[in-house]
């Protein structure tokens, strides 16, 4: 029955990943099992797939969603979060509308067991620090599709060593920040893609 | 020979007197007019003159009657928020909540949010410059106004999930594009150039493309050439190379392409169709005025035998662009004859 989940979640059927997942937990699996066994290893399949030069958008957008509406519905607003890995606070900066990839690594972080918290576009550097610090999080996910919000990039981790927060790691994605090294732009990772920026973390976690 | 000529003869595949050259410089004329790019992108007198302006500092071949890429839903009922140095975006989708665009009427470019102001704009630059340098006008292409009135992502998703839903959403588009654009040539503007940026395969498939979008350029292109559009401009940003073949059935007759895009591959893609680009836009703001020369006589030598091309930035010119920049680009094309 597992195989089947995998299979819908692939396939990116939203509907018939829930299915499963329900019979799943009828049959008396766990719900970290069911993420772990399931989710989590759909997630993995499709990484595997996915390279620099073979990046098919509308697939990951689809698995995504499914793997989002099968954590809904294991884990219903009304009942106790799962654990999770940790949070990330993601955010596209002042200026940036673009939000697609933002939106995708979101998906695919929350896949994979981490809990995130997505302060949208246009989002200030001060909202995200602030939110970093309420959350206890692990790090920060920017996105930037446009060079203007580089300058805003560079001051994201000095602001949080002056704020005494300097373990959070900050993590640039997107077109305009991923052309740039890390060093130049501050920051403790540049991720090529979203599973780039995912196995960024899980390494860092140990 | 003048602008208008010269470009024709390029598009054209016969020797013009020297290159073309067309900078996509937008937002860019206000900042060098120092005017803010928000009262630019709202009037459409003053985005003419800031135009102007441009045109004389710089002397390339076109000018461009074109604000930003919300103009279309703005009109349509979406909200914007401006801001003062930057372009606008979309606050509230006008198809957000699941509205239908059968309940939305097509916009009347006389009268609906900014476009009267872009028509002033068009009206201006061509009382002003005639038939001697290029008006360029703007409109979405049927993607990217799909993904401005709804929103990038849920349209994908509508894509799949309710493909009818999707057409009708398409179509309701290329009404919008088709009517705008024809008021843009009827204004003055010698083309209306197609801007698709969301039917880049960074964002959808080739196969989707070919099926959704591809049809419906058709439809606007010829629309737009019946109108009297002087020459089919299409604007994709990013590595457009897998669409590249569908251009000729759409009727593209000038296809843009980005830094990403080798002009070899692009050139072997489309024999009988014209290209511009492709220098780096980035590098308007981050490259010395040498650089610039450079790369513009690498891609004047590539084409120097086959024709059919126009010297220009692979997408806009950022706004916070070096002026040598953009001179050194233009130097390098009336430089080289
Ligand atoms: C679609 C698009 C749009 C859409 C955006 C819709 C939306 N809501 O997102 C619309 C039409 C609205 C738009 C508008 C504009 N755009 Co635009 N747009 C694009 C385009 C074609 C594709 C972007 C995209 O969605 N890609 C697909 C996603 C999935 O890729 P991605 O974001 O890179 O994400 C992947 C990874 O990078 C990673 N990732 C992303 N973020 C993060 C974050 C972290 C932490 C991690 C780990 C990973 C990660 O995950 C994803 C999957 O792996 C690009 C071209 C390009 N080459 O990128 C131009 C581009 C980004 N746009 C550009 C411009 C100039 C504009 C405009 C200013 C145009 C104008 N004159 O009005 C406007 C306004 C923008 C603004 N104020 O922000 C320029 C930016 C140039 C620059 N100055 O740097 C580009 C590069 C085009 C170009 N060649 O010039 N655009």
């Amino acid at each position: 029955m597992m195989d089947l989940l995998i299979k819908a979640l692939l396939d990116g059927d939203q509907a018939q990943a829930i299915i499963q997942a329900s019979k799943l937990r009828e049959a008396g699996v766990g719900r970290r099992q069911i993420i772990t066994d399931g989710v989590e290893a759909a997630m993995a399949q499709l990484d595997a797939k996915c390279t620099v030069e073979q990046f098919n958008l509308l697939e990951i957008m689809l698995c995504g969603r499914a793997a989002t509406g099968v954590m809904k519905v294991l884990y219903p607003p009304s009942t106790p979060p799962p654990q999770t890995k940790g949070a990330v606070v993601i955010g596209a900066l002042e200026g940036d509308v673009h939000d697609l990839g933002k939106n995708i690594f979101k998906m695919v972080l929350t896949a994979k067991g981490y809990r995130v918290v997505d302060r949208g576009k246009d989002c200030p550097v001060e909202r995200l620090i602030d939110t970093a610090e309420q959350e206890a999080a692990l790090a920060i996910g920017i996105s930037g599709l446009i060079t203007t919000v580089i300058p805003q990039v560079l001051q994201i981790k000095d602001k949080l060593v002056a704020r005494g927060l300097g373990h959070i790691k900050v993590i640039a994605g997107g077109a305009a920040l991923k052309q740039t090294l890390a060093q130049r732009l501050k920051v403790d990772f540049v991720a090529q893609n979203a599973f780039d920026g995912l196995h960024y973390l899980d390494q860092m976690r140990g | 020979m003048n602008s208008v000529e010269r470009v024709k003869a390029a598009v054209a595949f016969q020797p013009p007197d020297r290159v073309p050259v067309i900078a996509q410089v937008f937002g860019h004329a206000a900042m060098l007019a120092r005017v803010p790019l928000s009262d630019y992108i709202r009037d459409g007198e003053l985005l003419a003159r800031c135009q102007l302006q441009a045109l004389q500092y710089y002397d390339y071949d076109a000018v461009f009657a074109l604000m930003d890429v919300n103009v279309e839903t703005e009109a349509a009922g979406s909200v914007l928020t401006y801001r003062s140095n930057q372009y606008p975006f979309v606050r509230s989708y006008a198809l957000a909540d699941g509205a239908n665009p059968d309940n939305l009427s097509i916009p009347d470019p006389w009268q609906a949010g900014r476009m009267p102001e872009l028509l002033k704009a068009a009206r201006i630059l061509r009382r002003e410059v005639g038939d001697d340098v290029l008006v360029i006008g703007c409109v979405l292409g049927p993607m990217t106004l799909a993904t401005q009135l709804l929103g990038i992502e849920t349209t994908l998703y509508q894509a799949i999930d309710e493909p009818e839903q999707f057409a009708r959403l398409l179509d309701f588009a290329v009404a919008v594009i088709t009517r705008f654009g024809i008021a843009q040539i009827e204004a003055g503007a010698h083309l209306p150039i197609v801007f698709d940026p969301s039917a880049s395969p960074e964002v959808i498939p080739a196969s989707f493309y070919r099926e959704w979008v591809l049809p419906r350029l058709e439809q606007i292109f010829t629309a737009f050439k019946q109108a009297g559009s002087a020459v089919n401009w299409l604007h994709t940003a990013g590595p457009v190379t897998p669409i590249l073949p569908f251009y000729p059935q759409a009727g593209v007759e000038l296809a843009n392409i980005d830094f990403s895009v080798h002009p070899l591959d692009a050139m072997r893609t489309l024999p009988r169709t014209s290209l511009n680009g492709n220098i780096k836009s980035l590098s308007f703001i981050e490259a010395t005025p040498e650089e610039i020369a450079d790369e513009a006589s690498r891609l004047l030598s590539l084409f120097a035998d086959r024709g059919g091309f126009v010297l220009s930035s692979g997408c806009e010119i950022p706004p916070e662009s070096k002026p040598e920049n953009i001179a050194a680009m233009v130097f390098a094309a009336r430089q080289d004859r």
